[in-house]
């Protein structure tokens, strides 16, 4: 049963096409750093497989689904989705990662997906936020309000960014809906392998999502904008905030000051995978860093080529996500940026985590922001009101 | 008040050195608490984190309750403070998901205090009676 799933996930990812040639392994950041994984040789030990034993091999939980090794494979091999694929197969035969933070953060996912759950996640609403009971735009604010809590000994902003998007929106003269009974939208449980919960939250969130009667839904998360996107059968139009601002880069133009001075802030853009690789959302944000008057560096790896800031679904972290981490921080200084700017608050939450190494600090000592608070401390006091 | 069968099942996370003895006692003692008080026993509550406490709730625990050493009385010396931070995140969190305050609290009881162990879970259980339900 389990090995005809493992040759049924073969199949559908294309996993049977492997040349063995090893391209994806030189540019997986997980193999430079632990040379006992490579995608290849993990898709090879699937395809010998004949008694399922492959399902409890660690390998299949340290692949970071960054995608970089989907951009040189000659055969188009999905690999992504087959290790997504691969872990629901485990999973049902009771095998899991590790899951960091003592699991905290998967299980307020589950609790999120009891129908019964009554949260009370809008706290962050300031009195100055316009948000509307009727509006074309929902902002889904994802776990926001959870990481502001959970990572705050690291500094990461959390709340920060959802109060600086309603705020821009709110310039751009869209206020936006906020759902009391927003559930995560379940990206990190579903590349883990948990379908189940994946369903169950899917399932309450499309369906508060379309009562609402929006046309569009507003994310600051790349994950839930590639999830609802992607995974959802939403009906609804998508966008990651990056992307509303820069189609909106006319009407924003007026609400925000520029920065003028002779010396203006260099900064460096941390693509988030799933904002590029996955949506091929590149050109927006950086469009928007040079709109605000700010200097761009870029790292050696940028673009499509960007690198993962080192842990995906809250699995697995440890030496060698602290080693991406460690390199993805120094690639940035050595741009001479004052600021690494991203859009994804996972990116910020284990670039500032790495920052706090006491041995290692100096030398990795850059600001890391987000790209909408960069946006929201720039707007005029006057800006939509 | 009518008592359903279907009683809500309540987790004491206990410390070893302080609540659990305290429980001993009580049961040394021929005091009673109520049946749905399901007791765990841990070395110290600062070995507890957020991740653990929340999945009680989310196995469907109508409420949790940590008892641990009096403040200055740790056995560890520095545990009680330990988990009076990690409780802080812990209640944050647990409000974000609305489970409400009287379902989550953090309490002490002085080593062998058999009395002290009973009536603090029974306050507690008897809180969580009166909430309505949801």
């Amino acid at each position: 049963m389990q090995t005809e799933s493992i040759k049924e996930a073969i199949r559908t990812h294309r996993a049977h096409y492997c040349l063995d040639c090893g391209k994806c392994t030189s540019v997986c950041p997980i193999s430079w750093r632990d040379p006992s994984f490579s995608p290849r040789a993990l898709v090879e030990s699937c395809r010998l497989d004949a008694t399922g034993t492959v399902l409890s091999d660690e390998r299949i939980w340290e692949c970071l689904t960054c995608g970089r090794c989907s951009l040189v494979c000659p055969s188009d091999v999905q690999f992504v989705r087959f290790v997504r694929e691969l872990r629901s197969v485990a999973r049902h035969a009771h095998q899991e990662g590790h899951c960091t933070h003592g699991a905290t953060i998967q299980t307020w996912m589950r609790m999120m997906a009891d129908p019964e759950i009554k949260q009370e996640r809008l706290g962050w609403l300031t009195g100055d936020l316009r948000t509307a009971a009727k509006s074309d735009t929902v902002y889904f604010v994802g776990c926001l309000p959870y990481y502001d809590v959970l990572f705050r000994n690291t500094g990461a902003q959390g709340t920060e960014i959802a109060q600086g998007a309603v705020r821009i929106m709110n310039a751009l003269g869209i206020e936006p809906m906020v759902l009391s009974d927003e559930r995560c939208c379940g990206h990190d449980l579903l590349w883990e392998g948990d379908t189940d919960t994946f369903g169950r939250l899917a399932k309450l969130n499309t369906e508060s999502l379309r009562a609402t009667g929006a046309r569009r839904v507003v994310t600051t998360c790349p994950e839930c904008a590639y999830t609802l996107r992607t995974d959802y059968q939403l009906g609804m139009e998508v966008v990651h905030i990056t992307e509303l601002l820069a189609a909106r880069w006319d009407k924003l133009a007026e609400c925000v000051t520029a920065q003028e001075s002779e010396q203006p802030l260099t900064v460096t853009f941390q693509d988030p995978c799933r904002l590029g690789r996955y949506m091929g959302v590149y050109d927006q944000p950086r469009q928007l860093l040079l709109n605000l008057g700010l200097q761009l560096a870029e790292m050696d790896h940028h673009g499509s080529r960007s690198i993962c800031c080192g842990t995906s679904a809250w699995t697995q972290c440890g030496a060698t996500a602290k080693c991406i981490q460690v390199d993805r921080l120094r690639e940035a200084r050595a741009t001479g940026s004052d600021l690494l700017v991203t859009s994804c608050v996972k990116c910020q939450i284990h670039f500032k985590c790495a920052q706090n190494d006491p041995v290692l600090e100096d030398g990795l000592r850059i600001e890391v922001r987000d790209l909408v608070t960069l946006v929201a401390e720039r707007l005029k006091e006057s800006a939509g009101s | 008040m009518s008592m359903s069968l279907t009683e809500p099942r309540i987790i004491v996370f206990t410390c070893n050195w302080s609540a659990y003895s305290g429980l001993e006692s009580a049961g040394a003692e021929g005091l009673s608490y109520p049946a749905s008080v399901h007791p765990v026993r841990v070395m110290c509550l600062a070995r507890l984190h957020p991740g653990l406490i929340l999945r009680a709730f989310e196995l469907g625990a109508a409420g949790v309750l940590l008892l641990g050493c009096p403040p200055g009385e740790c056995h560890y010396g520095s545990g009680n403070s330990r988990a009076a931070e990690m409780f802080e995140e812990l209640q944050a969190l647990a409000r974000l998901l609305g489970v409400r305050d009287e379902q989550l609290q953090l309490d002490w009881v002085t080593t062998g205090q058999g009395a002290t162990f009973a009536n603090k879970v029974r306050e507690f259980a008897d809180r969580l009676m009166l909430v309505p339900a949801t």
